[in-house]
């Protein structure tokens, strides 16, 4: 044997399939790129002098187990596509009298090639970008540039570490492939497939209420908590769905459509629907990965883009006013004494708070039970109800607050809730009953509901009396005493600098340190901002890598099918279709078949769409509307994006079939 | 007039690279009768299946003409000559070219879905058709689920069952054992005793036999012709296999 007979074959043979190894050399490149970039930038050390970069760094290490993962499944599954194109290739190695360990040492030396280049460009490229991608977090994060370019050799070794076990594994896996197939087999392997695929029913039907079940728990979502947890079972149920209704629902529904005789024996459908049945048996799998895939990079960037951008909504929602201090307790010593602390530091700074709101609170965790809130010891086992966290308040610090005092008899009362109007005209509370005078539609300058996790009653009492008697009730029933708080916000017309000297200033000079917080906006607003920058980018990022793995899915789907579709047609063209309405059949079902996964990716956003909703509250982001237009942009762009693969892939498709 | 009427007919195929050139057919000239079954006999790379793609439309000569039923096919643009070939051509192929996806039924119906028949009128042409061809009981199964001669038989029924003026066939036993393909070209002469106009292309004597009249082509001409009169299929055979030995070695038989 020659030298270098091997190394020889398997790179003559990567660059004979350059249409096939390609896209997956490029891809695997850019997977080795990207991973090194998180990498480099979880890593770098500008973020750890940021303040929120504990967040920050749990986020971006979380990308990088991400990106990771996505990288060996997506690398797996691209290479069992490029072994099962070319069993046919190598049965007639075999054929020719090659052993199959020689065929391994072909595959071997192959994926030695492609893992060589992939490894050596994209860490290449990697390098080369990983400032671009720093300066771009920075951007988000609005943080001073870092000066200077840096080489992690730490991710450079992990990257080559996890590359090279990966493409150990896949030799493995495509040697085993080949191993495991008779010569015949391996001439014959892209034959196959042309079988009736079956109908299973049972399968259809079970995708049917898979998906069904999921899109309910999302939609009845009604608590943000819940959702978190629902949003988990809903994802898992949709995307078993998603899978079952791609590759059993579309074929059983293919062949209801063919049992209508005078429907079926049309043109267009009758090309139509039986191409679309072997269609769906070959390509349910990857055109539900498509719709899974278009779904995550949807969710991602359209969440992510309205967090940052709703970040000044998110402060104002969380934090009504510029300064808020809290004191936990609402005696008037105590409360007299916050006041004159707070008023002699503005003097100090020749200042005077604007948009003053101030509140007392008696506050417990209740449980509520149609118009009744219960306390701890007052729930009953098999009460149905939600957790809330409920407020009292004295008319009198209402009416401050608003342009027409309200005044109200001893047993009215006042609702404010943080989740929609309250449906109820009474309120029972231990053992009394309100009668609900009015409902509010807003507290106005709220924004101690803190987060908007739990739903909180806001309720409006006559007056201190009132809120003193129901304190020692909750006393005596429950042998503890209820929380008491003093909250006081205001808002500063100065610089920046000068409202973090106040800020600074209050922490240190008020009394009571262990009864006192002292909130700045603008301090919290660093911490948003890495927080919500973090995972900007990180949607950004994995959107991209995402996006980056649908466009090969398709790539490769469009090749395969064109293979497949050549035959079809040229025999459609003898049997007497005009070469226009062959081209026009082939549009209509490619078209189809290509935007189904963007149809279905579009069904599953409008149903995740209130359950998001909801675990955007739990990140202090109520603004539906916002989030609303981020996902229609989102879903736009990625539309136009979509479609722009479409006619650089179909136009390759249609070089082969049109052949 | 003459069904089928082919005028100088010349094919010159261009390769992709490097533009050399191949002249699949110098000079084609013959007629044909309705009724007539006729054989065009050849060696392997004479111009059959250029020929035949040719007076089917499916590929356009360098130069001469094709009249079919008193129309140049020359005239005739891409979507015509579409609608022309569904109703006046019916195809037979070495290999079947049944379309896997469909069912026999399917397949055998697709001209006429094409053409956009009602279905009621599909199934009334279908079922005796079937039941000539022997096939009646195949009709839900797939391509990949019947022998190569149930896949040839389905796919002359794919070629009668728009009733066309003309059937074409290349090789059509070219892939089936020796008894299928008897028991098949004793289906083409029924089929030709009932009226159906057939020209078979063929390199076995065999196939050719069976036929009324063998035109024989050799380097791109029609090179001589034989009419079997009243010969029985044995001396048929016994003619085309000396005619054959003649132009093997070059021997001079132009008629
Ligand atoms: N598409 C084509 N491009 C170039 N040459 C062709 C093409 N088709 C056929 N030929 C050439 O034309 C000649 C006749 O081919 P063909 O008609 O297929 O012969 P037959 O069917 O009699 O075996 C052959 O030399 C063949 O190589
Ligand atoms: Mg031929």
């Amino acid at each position: 044997m020659p030298k270098f007979f091997y190394p020889k074959l398997a790179l003559s043979s990567i660059k004979r399939h350059l249409q096939l190894y390609g896209p997956y050399l490029c891809a695997s490149t850019t997977m080795v790129s990207m991973f090194y970039m998180i990498l480099f930038v979880a890593e770098n050390s500008g973020l750890s002098k940021m303040r929120g970069s504990e967040v920050l760094g749990q986020l971006l290490r979380f990308g990088v187990v991400v990106v990771g993962l996505f990288a060996v499944i997506f690398l797996f599954y691209t290479n069992s596509f490029l072994v099962r194109r070319r069993k046919r290739e190598l049965g007639l190695y075999n054929a020719f009298g090659m052993e199959k360990r020689h065929i391994a040492r072909i595959l071997g030396w192959e994926t030695f090639f492609i893992a060589l280049f992939s490894i050596a460009a994209g860490l290449g490229s990697g390098i080369l970008f990983s400032k671009l991608m720093l300066l771009l977090l920075f951007r988000i994060l609005e943080a001073p540039i870092p000066f200077g370019f840096e080489v992690r050799l730490e991710a450079v070794l992990i990257t080559v570490k996890l590359f090279s076990a990966l493409y150990l594994v896949i030799f493995a896996f495509s040697v085993w492939q080949v191993r495991s197939a008779q010569a015949v087999e391996l001439l014959k392997a892209e034959a196959l497939g042309e079988r009736e695929p079956k109908a299973r029913w049972l399968l259809a039907l079970l995708g049917c209420v898979t998906l069904g079940a999921g899109y309910y728990i999302a939609v009845v979502v009604a608590d943000p908590l819940v959702a978190l947890f629902s949003f988990f079972v809903a994802v898992i149920l949709v995307i078993i769905g998603t899978y079952l209704l791609f590759t059993t629902g579309s074929i059983a529904l293919l062949k209801l459509l063919r049992r209508s005789k005078p429907l079926y024996y049309r043109p267009k459908p009758f090309i139509a629907i039986s191409g679309m049945l072997h269609r769906m048996k070959q390509n349910g799998v990857g055109l539900a990965n498509i719709c899974i895939l278009s779904t995550m990079v949807l969710v991602t960037i359209s969440t992510t883009v309205s967090l940052y951008v709703g970040l000044e909504d998110v402060l104002r929602t969380r934090y009504s006013r510029e300064i808020v201090i809290r004191l936990d307790s609402y005696e008037p010593e105590a409360v007299a004494a916050v006041q004159a602390g707070t008023e002699a530091v503005l003097s100090r700074h020749g200042l005077e708070a604007a948009e003053k709101a101030e509140y007392r609170f008696l506050s417990l965790t209740a449980f509520r039970s149609g118009e009744r809130l219960l306390t701890e010891k007052e729930v009953e086992p098999g009460l149905t109800g939600v957790r809330t966290s409920l407020h009292f308040t004295p008319l009198e610090d209402y009416n401050r607050m608003v342009q027409e005092p309200v005044s109200l008899q001893e047993n009215e009362v006042l609702v404010y809730s943080n989740r929609g109007i309250y449906e109820h005209s009474t309120l029972e509370f231990l053992g009394r009953s309100f009668a609900v005078k009015e409902k509010l539609a807003s507290l106005p300058g709220d924004g101690f509901s803190r987060t908007q996790t739990f739903a909180s009653y806001y309720v409006v009492v006559r007056d201190m009396q009132v809120l003193e008697e129901l304190r020692r009730n909750l006393t005596e029933t429950e042998g503890r005493s209820a929380q008491t708080s003093y909250i006081r916000g205001f808002d500063l017309d100065t610089s920046a600098e000068e409202a973090a000297a106040v800020y600074r200033d209050l922490q240190e000079s008020l009394p009571r340190k262990d009864l006192i917080w002292v909130e700045s906006r603008d301090e919290a607003r660093q911490e948003f901002l890495a927080m919500y920058g973090g995972l900007f980018f990180l949607g950004l990022f994995l959107g991209t890598l995402f996006l980056l793995g649908t466009v090969l899915i398709i790539y490769y789907k469009q090749i395969t099918e064109g293979y497949e579709d050549r035959r079809r047609f040229s025999i459609m063209q003898q049997v007497g279709m005009a070469g226009s309405e062959v081209r026009s059949a082939i549009r209509g079902q490619v078209l189809s078949v290509f935007f189904l996964p963007l149809a279905a990716a579009g069904v599953h956003i409008i149903f995740a769409f209130p359950m998001i909703t909801k675990l955007l509250i739990l990140f202090n982001l109520t603004n539906t509307a916002l989030f609303a237009a981020c996902t229609a942009v989102t879903f736009a762009v990625f539309a136009v994006f979509y479609a722009c693969v479409y006619l650089a892939t179909t136009k390759a498709y249609y070089r082969i079939a049109a052949a | 007039m003459n069904l089928l009427e082919v005028k100088n007919l010349r094919k010159v195929y261009t390769t992709r690279f490097g533009g050399t050139q191949v002249e699949a057919l110098r000079s084609v000239s013959f007629g044909l009768e309705k009724g007539e079954y006729t054989a065009v006999m050849g060696e392997s790379g004479a111009g059959k299946t250029t020929l035949l793609n040719i007076l089917a439309a499916l590929d356009r000569p360098t130069s001469g003409e094709v009249i079919l039923g008193g129309r140049s096919l020359s005239g005739l643009k891409d979507q015509e000559l579409a609608a022309f070939r569904r109703s006046n051509l019916g195809f037979v192929f070495q290999d079947f070219n049944l379309l896997p996806t469909f069912s026999l039924r399917d397949n055998i119906l697709l001209p006429l879905v094409l053409a956009g028949e009602s279905y009621r009128e599909m199934e009334k042409r279908l079922q005796p058709l079937a039941r000539r061809l022997g096939i009646s009981g195949l009709l839900a199964k797939f391509p990949y689920e019947v022998s190569g001669g149930e896949q040839q038989r389905a796919a002359i029924a794919r070629a009668l069952i728009t009733d066309p003026q003309l059937i074409l066939a290349d090789e059509p036993t070219g892939a089936l054992d020796s008894k299928t393909s008897d028991s098949l070209l004793r289906l083409f002469g029924e089929i030709n005793e009932a009226g159906q106009t057939i020209l078979m292309v063929t390199h076995s004597v065999k196939a050719a036999s069976h036929a009324k009249r063998v035109l024989f082509i050799k380097d791109g001409e029609i090179f001589h012709q034989l009419y079997r009169g009243e010969l029985s299929v044995t001396e048929m055979y016994e003619r085309i296999a000396d005619t054959l030995t003649l132009l093997a070695t070059g021997g001079d038989v132009r008629a």
